[in-house]
């Protein structure tokens, strides 16, 4: 499947390998969620009322939205064998950014569509400034995501004052209302920002040393690779897309809402491992969190269709994170080995 | 690559009165040497002999304290890796450094790939034909897209090389790969091609070659340096070389101490054996080892890097399950499932490792002390903290260990004190019948040496077994009533050293390094 | 060679186990708390310093079981979420058992809690991501039980009425009860094997698994006791309250890790006493009530709490002991 053209001139024997031309992907698990995600639908489609209907349909779809950019953001800074707890404390903080940039019910401001690249640039410094402060000061990732987290929500809170402020310009709040040729606009939204994803974790250096990080970051340090920049730039990228899913929320709800995010990370980084995207890092890849958020979203949908309580969507993220993880490093047990 | 007009006299790389020191010891001294165009070098030396910080100077890794090391006549400071990649010096090294989860093509471009950059995007068609020129260059026929961990170690190591070539790609000289043990986790069939590999990168420039195996050295080099202490002592042509001057050269000078004192190696009852190994085996660690050990025994196990003998004790104290075999303990077959369970049937281990395995820095030495017996300061289950200060101070009385304050912590003091604690910490323990030492005076001044061949003298008279891993041959013939060598995960020599025709360290060189097996 | 009297070393002892630690929170007190009385002196009049006392119970007992955790260099993200839970759980269960429903909710959070344990210490899952699941857990499961609102406790309150209606010496039940928590605790780590034992895992693991120590085991008592507070923060926080609530006591997460790493418990391990912790909860009351009095926005809390808790953490990390940090 992958042999060389020529054998070369020097003379030296040529070791033929055929390797199959797999890439990153975690082990095992290549074909299980596609299957996942397949099998679930249909399961729906039967068990459930009004699954197979146009408008769940799009409402699926629209449920995606949010989820996608999210766990695209996520998976990039768990490939380098990090984490990024802030999820709903950046999206919280460019939620009410947002609101109050544009044309709104608290302050005089107008700016109109200036108001979306700023506030995404918020997501954009929280995941600079964690990324800094975790290579700067050496500390934990979780701990200095889950310190961002606070501040995120703190900002938002600040933000927020007394009152809902109210998003007034409809030229922002039509930005993601309705839909072009039945797909919701959300999706195609998501839909740009996860090609955009599979680009930079395909073609950019970014993306690639990422891989290379999360694989094994004495060597990729080794090879002369400024693995700090490039922590900090993952982070960077998880806040931008954070920023992204507020903005996204924000045009939705039509308000500035401290607990936009809310229930986000959760389904976010059980999407992200049970795509396939292991947490130690160097395996998995944006298109096998597409699958993980599709399945979770499918799932959620039709536990709701057929009554169960809205709840239970949280413990089963819950119990789907422990049990991936748990499955996927149970063969990496040692008696020696020592796990924090 | 250009190739340069190469005078055919003049050295790729010459070193010159090289002197490097580390503290209080010289790791290298008066150190000179060259590499000719397009030839093989072979370095060989014991363990401590320099080989390690004389490639890590010639990589850039280390500089020189005083000396210089020149590079096509001319001097260069060679300061960092990078650097010494820009004179063309690439490095190979024991350890294998790719990143299994990327592409070969990847691994080979990584930290290079600013040429198949275009606007920020990686250009995967120039990274595969660039890929593809390098393994060419070595012969290996894989797809660059293929995933590293899907090569067999031996492919591995011949991208390896690839991706050192590739570092050195932009010098414009002709190359200079360093080879740090490369073969020591080969098969047969995989050396050949490493053979090929070599005399391959022969015709592009030339190659430092080292290692173990005498034999492989002898074949693959065109010329030999033997180091031992910090020094060349002795440069040789292959072809006229042969292998028993090279053990010597290697070892020196045949010494013996008294400080072993071998006037207390009192001889043992070679009844019951206290611990009996048969057949053991771990995956791809060592194979098929037997042997016994005796109340009151010294019993020494030498081989070098690879040999398998750390792994081995390593699963005589349970840390990894064995596949294959059996272990007795006192008569009575067993197994460990893990060091708490070995631990409990007796078993004591003091790892080679001391500050990342046998000790907890930031622990008071008394608590240091307790932490394999704590039940021997409680009474019902409350902790007597006078009782264990007191306990604490009786044994650093008995062991000499200074300064003598029960409550420092043990993280601050010298190696010999900090061994002693570690050693003492089992001996508090009446139910440990076989201790295993791994390189147990590692670190060690002669005189904390001599505190430990002490104790483990004691030992011995107490009836324990006790199976050492030494640091030297040296210490094995002083301490030891027998000797197992291993090599390649295989015992390839079993000896006594009470009696007429105690062994040489020649002899036990040579079955450490030979490629014959009894 | 050996001589009867011994040479001590008074100043090494000092600096032997990480001592010096103790007095930095000791230290941070006195200064937040002067500062803030200058801006606004009633605060350090007797009602106030009340108040200031009672709100902090719930961060120290939180932080008291935190404190085990971080011992081993392991975290526990769960255990607010836990409380949360255990306040539902204690609601329904002093209706049925009484005075043993108290007991029941202790049981059940100290076996949550050795369930974390068990999956770090036996799967050898990271401990951020089990308890990052079990705080998901718990919160649905609350969430679920309780069908999101708020169950007030009339029957069965009397059995726990008493930590803050009966007061003793000018201060509640409740506030004496953490003094003995403090004291059991001080006790347990320092005069039992187990409790030393988990200094000794923190600081080197993999030494304590090759000395024969039960090394996994005090991983999972570590999270055990984690639970166990989380517990009895439930049964404090029901009395306060007269109702539990889901997501009662999800905002102390934060507070309750800041307040053991103040408290001197660097994350790295292996370093932390019980005293220092309590300090450390006095430490993050003072700062959430003073910085209101002293007139900062309310609901810049997080904001305060987010920083807090990333400048604890580098300045108490220890830094020689990991090469890559994830």
């Amino acid at each position: 499947m992958t042999n060389v053209a020529s054998p070369p001139a020097t003379g030296a024997p040529h070791v033929q390998v055929t390797a199959k031309r797999r890439r990153s992907a975690a082990p095992g698990s290549q074909l299980g969620p596609p299957i996942a995600l397949v099998v679930l639908f249909v399961a729906f489609s039967i068990a459930a009322d009004g699954f197979l209907t146009v408008g769940n349909l799009q409402t699926l779809l629209d449920q995606a939205a949010i989820p996608l950019i999210v766990a695209m953001g996520l998976t990039l800074v768990i490939l380098t064998g990090s984490i990024d707890l802030s999820v709903e404390g950046v999206m919280a903080g460019c939620c009410l950014t947002f609101t109050l940039l544009g044309l709104n019910s608290q302050n005089g401001l107008d700016l109109g569509y200036w108001a979306i690249p700023i506030a995404v640039a918020v997501g954009t410094a929280f995941g600079f400034f964690a990324g800094w402060v975790h290579v700067t000061f050496k500390l934990p990732s979780f701990m200095v995501t889950l310190g961002t987290w606070s501040i995120g929500l703190g900002l938002a809170t600040v933000l927020y004052g007394s009152d809902t402020p109210k998003m007034l310009d409809e030229r922002l709040l039509g930005l993601t209302a309705g839909t072009i040729l039945g797909i919701p606009k959300s999706l195609i939204i998501a839909a740009i920002v996860v090609a955009l994803a599979w680009a930079v974790s395909r073609y950019t250096r970014l993306g690639r040393y990422a891989y290379g990080i999360g694989g094994d970051e004495a060597v990729t340090a080794l090879s002369g690779v400024n693995v700090s920049r490039y922590k900090i730039g993952v982070f960077a990228f998880a806040g931008t897309c954070f920023g992204i899913a507020g903005v996204l929320g924000a045009t939705r709800l039509g308000v500035g809402d401290v607990a936009v995010g809310q229930g986000y990370l959760f389904l976010g980084i059980s999407a992200v491992v049970l795509g396939g995207t292991l947490l130690s890092g160097g395996r998995g890849g944006m298109l096998q969190s597409l699958i993980g958020v599709a399945i979770l979203v499918v799932l959620g949908n039709g536990l709701i269709l057929i009554g169960a309580s809205v709840y239970w969507q949280k413990g089963i993220q819950a119990a789907v994170i422990i049990v991936a993880v748990t499955l996927t490093g149970w063969s990496s047990r040692r008696r020696l080995r020592v796990i924090k | 690559m250009t190739q340069n007009t190469l005078t055919s006299h003049q050295p790729l790389i010459e070193l010159r009165e090289v002197n490097k020191t580390f503290g209080a010891v010289a790791a290298l001294s008066n150190v000179s040497m060259e590499i000719r165009p397009h030839e093989v070098v072979g370095l060989i030396g014991e363990n401590g002999a320099g080989k390690s910080t004389l490639l890590k100077i010639m990589s850039g890794v280390y500089q020189p304290d005083t000396g210089a090391v020149l590079r096509d006549s001319k001097e260069a400071k060679l300061g960092s890796p990078r650097i010494a990649a820009q004179h063309g010096i690439g490095i190979v090294h024991q350890e294998q450094s790719l990143v299994p989860t990327l592409t070969v093509a990847e691994n080979i471009l990584l930290g290079n790939e600013k040429s198949s950059v275009k606007m920020g995007l990686m250009r995967w068609s120039s990274m595969r034909s660039k890929a593809r020129k390098f393994l060419e260059r070595v012969g290996l026929d894989v797809d660059p897209m293929a995933l590293t961990e899907a090569l067999s170690f031996a492919q591995r190591q011949m991208v390896e090389i690839a991706k050192a070539l590739a570092v050195i790609e932009d010098s414009g000289v002709a190359p200079v790969i360093i080879l740090d043990e490369p073969t020591s986790v080969l098969e047969a069939k995989d050396i050949a091609v490493l053979e090929a590999e070599v005399s391959n990168l022969k015709k592009l420039g030339s190659v430092i070659f080292i290692s173990h195996r005498l034999d492989e050295v002898l074949r693959m080099s065109d010329r030999v340096y033997v180091m031992r202490g910090g020094q060349i002592v002795a440069e040789r042509k292959a072809s006229e070389a042969d292998e028993e001057e090279l053990y010597r050269l290697m070892i020196g000078r045949e010494t013996s101490s008294t400080y072993y004192q071998e006037d207390r190696r009192v001889p043992y009852q070679a009844t019951k054996p206290m611990i009996e190994v048969n057949g053991l085996s771990v995956r791809g660690q060592f194979n098929d080892v037997s042997f016994a050990a005796h109340a009151g025994e010294a019993l020494s196990i030498v081989g070098v890097t690879g040999s398998g003998r750390e792994e081995l004790v390593r699963a005589l104290f349970g840390s990894e399950p064995c596949h294959q075999g059996s272990i007795s303990l006192r008569g009575k077959q067993t197994t460990f499932r893990s060091p708490r369970h070995a631990v409990a049937q007796g078993i004591g281990y003091i790892p080679a490792e001391r500050k990342a395995e046998g000790m907890v820095a930031g622990l008071s030495v008394e608590k240091n002390l307790v932490l394999a017996t704590p039940k021997v300061v409680t009474k019902f289950g409350v902790i007597d903290p006078r009782a264990r200060t007191k306990l604490a101070e009786k044994w650093i009385r008995d062991l000499s260990v200074r300064p003598q304050d029960p409550k420092a912590d043990l993280g601050r003091f010298s190696g010999g004190n900090q061994q002693k604690i570690v050693l003492g910490k089992w001996l508090l323990s009446e139910n440990q019948d076989v201790l295993i030492l791994d390189h147990p005076t590692r670190g060690l001044d002669p005189g904390a040496k001599e505190d430990v061949f002490r104790i483990v003298r004691d030992q011995c008279e107490a009836g324990k077994a006790v199976i050492i891993l030494p640091d030297t041959l040296e210490e094995a013939l002083g301490l030891s009533h027998n000797i197992l060598v291993m090599r390649d995960g295989k015992i390839t020599g079993r000896y006594t050293c009470d009696g007429e025709n105690p062994p040489t360290q020649t002899e036990l060189l040579g079955k450490m390094v030979a490629g014959h097996v009894d | 060679m050996s001589t009867d009297t011994l040479q001590r070393a008074p100043l090494r002892r000092i600096t032997a186990d990480g001592n010096w630690r103790s007095f930095v929170p000791v230290i941070v007190l006195i200064v937040f708390v002067a500062i803030i009385s200058a801006i606004e002196p009633t605060f350090i009049g007797a009602p106030s310093l009340k108040v200031l006392i009672d709100e902090s119970l719930p961060i120290l007992i939180l932080a008291l079981g935190q404190m085990p955790v971080l011992l081993v260099a392991s975290i526990d993200l769960s255990s607010a979420a836990l409380a949360s839970l255990g306040t539902i759980i204690l609601a329904h269960s002093l209706q049925s058992f009484g005075p043993g429903g108290l007991l029941a909710v202790l049981v059940l959070t100290t076996l949550a809690g050795a369930l974390n344990g068990f999956l770090v210490a036996v799967a050898q899952v990271p401990s951020f991501i089990v308890t990052l699941g079990a705080l998901g857990l718990w919160q649905a499961a609350a969430l679920i039980w309780s069908n999101a609102q708020t169950v007030p406790i009339s029957t069965g309150y009397e059995y726990i009425g008493w930590l803050v209606d009966q007061q003793l010496a000018g201060l509640t039940v409740g506030v004496w009860a953490c003094v003995v928590l403090v004291i059991l605790m001080s006790l347990f780590l320092y005069l039992t094997n187990a409790g030393q034992a988990l200094y000794a895992v923190g600081l080197n693991e993999r030494a304590t698994l090759l000395t024969g120590m039960a090394a996994r085991r005090t991983k999972i008592l570590a999270f055990a006791i984690s639970g166990l507070s989380a517990g009895l923060a439930s049964i404090l926080l029901a009395a306060k309250q007269y109702s539990a609530a889901p997501g009662l006591a999800d905002s102390l997460l934060l507070p309750c890790i800041a307040a053991a790493i103040i408290g001197g418990c660097a994350i790295t391990g292996g370093v932390g006493n019980p005293l220092g912790v309590l300090f450390g909860a006095l430490i993050l009351t003072v700062l959430r009530v003073g910085t209101t009095v002293a007139g900062v926005n309310p609901n810049a809390q997080q904001i305060i709490y987010g920083f807090t808790i990333i400048v604890a953490v580098a300045l108490t990390i220890d830094r020689r002991r990991f090469s890559y940090i994830k």
